[in-house]
């Protein structure tokens, strides 16, 4: 039975929202100390070449320069930035590399770090960047991935940092640019499933190297005190691994370390790497001054790293004419840029989250990261889910068609059920799947059979098309996903919450918060939020993988009844009965059966601190591990109009039906569909970041270029959030943050496909693709 | 990777005529500030580094917008694209100039922009500049040996050039009466709504006695300047037009234009596109000119 | 290059300040006058509207906007739309619609709906999407920022 929840369910407006409307609340780009440099670094203009001289000279006589530093003021420490690679005991997942220094003589990529200053102010700052004298030694550049492989192909890296059967790093050798070969443990026999099946579908995509383009750029502050002792304020969403990293790269014990956050602006993933922040560090250790390193906007879109961009990602698919999926085979070839960064761990993400959405007989995968002369890939938004079902979801719609199932029939056939395999394997059990709910709902508010393969005239066309999806709560087991929340009762009997989730928008306080006041019997209000600080708070994993809400939350909820019973304990031993018959509600304590016998909880909490006998700051405190991922489950279905005659593509309703359990804050969840929709979309149709080929300088460097959308690009959208409980989550409460972006490309590539009967494989699906796919169709059919 | 403007003087001057001197004697060392967002901009970027910037913000009677349909229009220098968006006048008479301004996204780049910078930026891509020359607009240039009125076709060199000399403003812009049983429409693609065309296409018809008897075709993003379709402006002048004579002078604008693939677009779409633009262009130019009889009847 | 002294007109308080030609309005708040609310965003793209200011109540891009031609002008920043720690209706909408996420955009965004809504007290969606498209959000999606304007229009039309 439901319990009545007077916190968890409602919408309440975040905690923070007085601060960030009134220009109050402040960010890593608003901080200001006394003393404090800015720091700016100098861009590689070549793809590939080494570094044989800098002269620094000029640079440093500048008035108001204070320090330039080269490759030779780096620790000579390999690394990555990806700090998922950090969430073992090891030290590095067995799909990490360690291939970058913090400055080197060599560059990888138009746009890596070549050197940089600290100066008094931002002017003087670029002014002596443009002075620093570089003598680089032009390479041989490689862009494709193909090309990469080849044996005659540029060498980008000789010696790397990769996991060794202990567990720790050890030198391997590149062979063929091929960062990291990895395959997931293949599921049944697929070359049978093959034969088994009546029809065989196979296509290959090539997806883009989306931005995350967060509003505020790349700022962090680093500043050594009298002991030396570093304070790092970054823009991270895994604060202790951020600390971690640091540590390692520059030698120094963990405790020495300070890592501080305050409000971003807006993250998607960039949170998860380490990117510039050493640089900022070995200014500020020779300056002995606090520095701030400042990236402008095109600096983001040129040194930041970007979505995973898979190309080509191969599906093969064997089906039977009554609908049985017999095998799939998933092939990846990763083309990573110039650091392997997230390139291989996304692929393993993106090849097994159709695991608990679609049964079938047999499977294998395997991924090949590629270095190539390109910006990174690293982490966003949906971590190789969007990639993925932009296919898989085109092969489901072509297996449905091929055997003359209706594609909503196809997928409501194959779902998985409650007790399935989960994400993880048959360890891991599924605990719920709305998917059908999701399917139905949405087919039913699109009106999908009604507009569905209609026939039609005239050069506008219209079509729906669907995409289903499953993503995780956390990436346990893959990872080690720890999380620590403690709660202390203040006199007043409002509790104060020390957490770590990240504070990238997504108003995880507010939840959390939520959360603890439910489990407490207090008010949204009396839960007062202490986080952004390695020093002051336990340890925490972060914000990733959709983790905050499912792993956090458990966490919180723990630590707060922990609260709660000690709470209980002391009142009761206070009004003589036992601790079983009370409860709380609304800050007063009182006993069940006979509700009239108060006592408030403050006069427990303030004796507790005040009295000459027993003593007690009542806290709860949790130290939490989840033993499942649960997949939150996603439909979204689209209609689409395509102007047959410029290729033009009018999403003209799009329908969002979201699976992720009880919504603890169901203004929150819609916000984060929103926005998420909003980058599926531009991810689908008009996010093009573009790289001259011949240099590899990206040319897209700025919003005039790079088009994320305004308030006219949004459709008319509908969102309907299906909840049922997860049993092993808070309050049932499942992943959140990114199913949001996951569905819309396919989606609307199934919808075009029913308008106008193209498919298109490649992203961004603009109008000049579209419109060369039509041609070649009508060329094609006559 | 800068975002810093370098130190430069700025300087005020009173009159047009001040104004004129000023970039004379310091030529191609100035840049004038009119609305400022393309010159910050590119001053932000380092794209360029002008010693002396004139700015003719403080000479008064400089933003005006003045006349009608009926006796033709004046623009003023310093008049922003948003007074143009609110102008009734305009919105009334020289409708494609509007609906052309109307679509331009950030509320905010329209009220610091001017029209006549827009034009002096001299981007091929500004969908103003195609808009205003089927309306057969001139542009009063000031300064130098005389002052002299230009066409618009004319005005535009190269991207980033015009015919404007060191010495010399452009101060009006002007437009003539709009004539009866005229029509004028503008299209145009955009990667998303708020961004500049990949392609744009205005087109001007008068209608008399079932034939075309004026025709106006200009194109925008399709070459390094605006450029009017002339072969296809013949192959519908003087004739009465139907649905195949349309399509045969929208084949002929596409064959006009000389695309390139850059960042928005490519080349061959482009081209392309021409012919699906000039296509609907002359058809709802057409529309509004057989329209516009009754309208101007009912005044 | 001269430095010049000014006279600036800040959410009604007035600053004199040695300016120089090649200081940006962005600049003169953020850096010399430390009212941080405002923000940058980009690098003079003109499209994302973070830097948004009210200059004698009209929105304009304060990073493109050199400071020395705003002098004796009423500058409205996010720190000046609230009166007597009382929010403005947009500010309240925005809070309680859930049209904040990151808090980055949000008060250039605040600010273009306040000056839509004084001079159209009642907008429609498509109207409030108009007038907000020079501001750019990556969180949203922009369906609560609109909500959040509908809503603030309906409860009062003119500024606090």
């Amino acid at each position: 039975m439901k319990p009545e929840l007077s916190v968890v369910g409602k919408r309440l407006p975040d905690i923070s929202g007085v601060e960030k409307v009134s220009g109050a609340v402040r960010f890593i780009s608003d901080i200001s100390l006394p003393g404090m440099l800015i720091g700016k670094v100098l861009h590689s203009p070549y793809a590939h070449a080494g570094i044989s001289q800098i002269d620094t000279s000029e640079a440093e006589k500048l008035r108001g320069v204070k320090a330039v530093i080269t490759y030779k003021d780096s620790p000579q420490k390999q690394f990555t930035g990806t700090l998922m690679n950090l969430q073992c005991v090891e030290g590095i997942e067995a799909f990490g590399v360690y291939d970058r220094l913090v400055l080197e003589d060599k560059v990888r990529y138009v746009g890596d770090a070549v050197a940089a200053v600290a100066a008094i102010d931002e002017r003087t700052a670029e002014e002596a960047i443009g002075l620093i004298k570089v003598k680089y030694e032009p390479l041989p550049a490689v862009f494709d991935e193909m090309e990469a492989m080849k044996n005659d192909a540029p060498k980008i890296h000789g010696r790397v940092q990769k996991r060794q059967a202990d567990g720790f790093p050890g030198e391997a050798i590149v062979e063929k640019n091929i960062a990291v070969h990895v395959a997931h443990k293949p599921i049944g026999d697929v070359e049978q499933g093959f034969r088994d099946a009546d029809y065989i579908i196979e296509e290959s995509a090539y997806t883009s190297k989306q931005r995350q383009s967060p509003l505020e750029t790349f700022h962090c502050i680093a500043i050594f005190d009298a002991i030396g002792k570093l304070t790092l304020w970054t823009q991270t969403q895994l604060p202790y691994l951020t600390r971690r990293m640091i540590a390692y790269i520059f030698d120094m014990p963990e405790g020495m370390i300070r890592v501080r956050n305050e409000y971003t602006g807006g993250a998607f993933g960039l949170g998860l790497a380490v990117s510039r922040e050493p640089i900022c560090i070995l200014l500020a250790k020779k300056t002995g001054r606090p520095v701030k390193l400042i990236y402008t906007r095109p600096e983001d879109f040129v040194d930041r790293p970007t979505r995973s961009c898979v190309g080509p990602y191969t599906i093969k698919m064997g089906v039977k004419k009554d609908g049985t999926i017999t095998a799939v085979e998933r092939k990846v070839i990763a083309n990573s840029g110039a650091y392997v960064e997230c390139s291989a761990l996304s692929g393993l993400i993106a090849t097994s989250v159709a695991n608990p959405l679609y049964r079938r007989d047999s499977y294998k995968a395997e991924i090949d990261a590629v270095y190539t002369n390109k910006l990174s890939c690293g982490a966003m938004r949906g971590f190789g889910n969007p990639e993925e079902t932009f296919i898989r979801e085109q092969v489901m719609d072509e297996a449905a068609e091929k055997i003359g199932m209706d594609p909503l029939e196809f997928r409501l056939k194959n779902l998985c059920q409650i007790g399935d395999p989960g994400t993880f394997g048959p360890e891991f059990p599924l605990t719920s799947i709305a998917m059908a709910d999701c399917i139905k709902a949405g087919a039913e508010k699109i009106g999908w059979k009604e507009k569905r393969g209609k026939k039609q005239q005239g050069t506008r066309r219209r079509g729906v098309g669907v995409s289903c999806m499953a993503h995780n709560s956390g990436a346990y087991p893959a990872h080690a996903e720890i999380s620590n929340a403690i709660i202390k009762f203040n006199e007043d009997a409002s509790v104060t919450l020390t957490v770590f989730p990240a504070s990238i928008g997504t108003l995880a306080f507010g939840t959390l918060a939520q959360i603890a006041a439910e489990e407490l019997g207090l008010s949204y209000e009396d839960v007062h939020v202490v986080w952004g600080d390695t020093d002051a708070t336990a340890f925490e994993i972060g914000s990733h993988a959709s983790r905050t809400t499912y792993i956090i939350g458990n966490t919180v909820q723990r630590a707060a009844a922990e609260a709660k019973k000690k709470l209980l304990k002391r009142a009761a031993t206070k009004l003589g009965v036992s601790p079983e018959e009370l409860d709380i509600r609304n800050k007063k304590i009182f006993v069940k059966s006979k509700p009239e016998k108060i006592i408030s909880a403050a006069e427990i909490t303030k004796e507790g601190l005040y009295t000459r006998g027993d003593v007690e700051q009542i806290t709860g405190t949790c130290s939490f591990r989840p033993s499942t991922s649960p997949p939150p489950y996603q439909a979204v279905f689209t209609e689409v109009e395509v102007d047959t005659e410029t290729g033009e593509v009018e999403v003209v309703k799009m329908v969002v039906v979201n699976d992720s359990g009880i919504s603890i804050n169901p203004m929150v969840v819609e916000g984060q569909l929103e926005g998420g929709a909003a980058q599926g979309l531009g991810y689908a149709l008009w996010e093009h970041p573009v790289m001259d080929n011949r240099t590899g300088e990206v040319l897209t460097t700025d919003f005039d270029t790079y088009k994320i959308a305004s308030t006219l690009d949004i459709p008319e959208m509908e969102l309907i959030l299906i909840e049922q409980p997860e049993p092993t989550g808070p309050f049932g409460a499942k992943g959140v943050g990114e199913p949001g972006c996951v569905n819309q490309a396919a989606s609307v590539a199934n919808a075009i496909y029913d308008a106008v009967g193209i498919r298109i494989l490649e992203l961004p699906m603009t109008p000049e693709k579209v419109l060369k796919e039509l041609k070649q169709n009508q060329n094609a059919s006559k | 990777m800068h975002r810093k403007i370098r130190p430069f003087e700025l300087i005020e001057p009173a009159t047009v005529k001040e104004a004129a001197q000023l970039l004379a004697s310091h030529g191609d060392k100035a840049r004038v500030l009119a609305g400022g967002v393309d010159l910050v901009s590119r001053m932000m970027r380092w794209q360029i580094k002008p010693e002396y910037v004139i700015s003719i913000r403080r000479i008064p009677g400089l933003d005006y917008i003045e006349g009608d349909g009926k006796i033709g229009l004046k623009i003023g220098a310093m008049t922003t694209l948003r007074s143009v968006e609110l102008s009734q006048v305009i919105e009334r008479y020289y409708a494609i100039l509007y609906e052309a301004v109307r679509q331009i996204a950030s509320i905010q780049v329209k009220t610091m922009s001017t029209v006549v910078g827009n034009l002096c930026v001299s981007t091929p891509a500004s969908d103003i500049a195609p808009v205003l020359c089927v309306l057969e607009a001139k542009l009063k240039i000031e300064g130098g040996k005389e002052d002299k009125i230009v066409a618009i076709e004319d005005f535009f060199v190269d991207v980033g050039k015009t015919i404007v000399e060191p010495g010399q403003i452009v101060t009006e812009i002007q437009i003539p009466a709009v004539s009866l049983q005229t029509g004028a429409a503008f299209f145009k693609l955009k990667p998303v709504k708020a961004s500049i065309s990949k392609v744009n296409a205005a087109v001007m018809v008068g209608i008399k006695d079932d034939t075309c008897n004026k025709a106006k075709i200009a194109l925008g993003s399709v070459a390094p300047k605006m450029i009017r379709a002339m072969r296809a402006e013949e192959t519908i002048r003087g004739k009465m037009v139907d649905e195949a004579l349309i399509i045969r002078a929208a084949e002929v604008a596409a064959e006009e234009s000389k695309p390139i693939t850059d960042l928005r677009s490519t080349a061959e779409y482009r081209k392309e596109m021409v012919a699906i633009l000039v296509k609907r262009a002359i058809k709802a130019a057409l529309e509004r000119a057989s329209k516009s009889e009754q309208e101007r009847g009912k005044q | 290059m001269k430095k010049e002294l000014a006279t600036f007109i800040v959410n009604g308080e007035q600053y004199e300040e040695a300016i120089t030609p090649n200081m940006t309005l962005l600049e003169l708040l953020r850096e010399r006058l430390g009212i941080t609310g405002t923000k940058q965003g980009c690098t003079g793209s003109g499209n994302c509207g973070a830097c948004t200011v009210l200059v004698d109540g009209n929105p304009v891009l304060s990073c493109l906007t050199l400071a020395a031609t705003v002098r004796g002008q009423n500058i409205t920043t996010i720190e000046g739309l609230a009166k007597d720690n009382v929010l403005d209706p947009v500010q309240k909408a925005f809070i309680d619609y859930g049209a904040i996420q990151c808090g980055f955009c949000t008060p250039g965004m605040v600010l273009s709906a306040r000056a839509l809504l004084n001079r159209n007290p009642n907008p429609t969606k498509a109207e409030i999407k108009e007038a907000l498209a020079g501001n750019l959000c990556r969180c949203t999606g922009y369906v609560k920022i609109v909500d959040a304007v509908l809503a603030a229009a309906k409860n009062s039309g003119k500024g606090g």
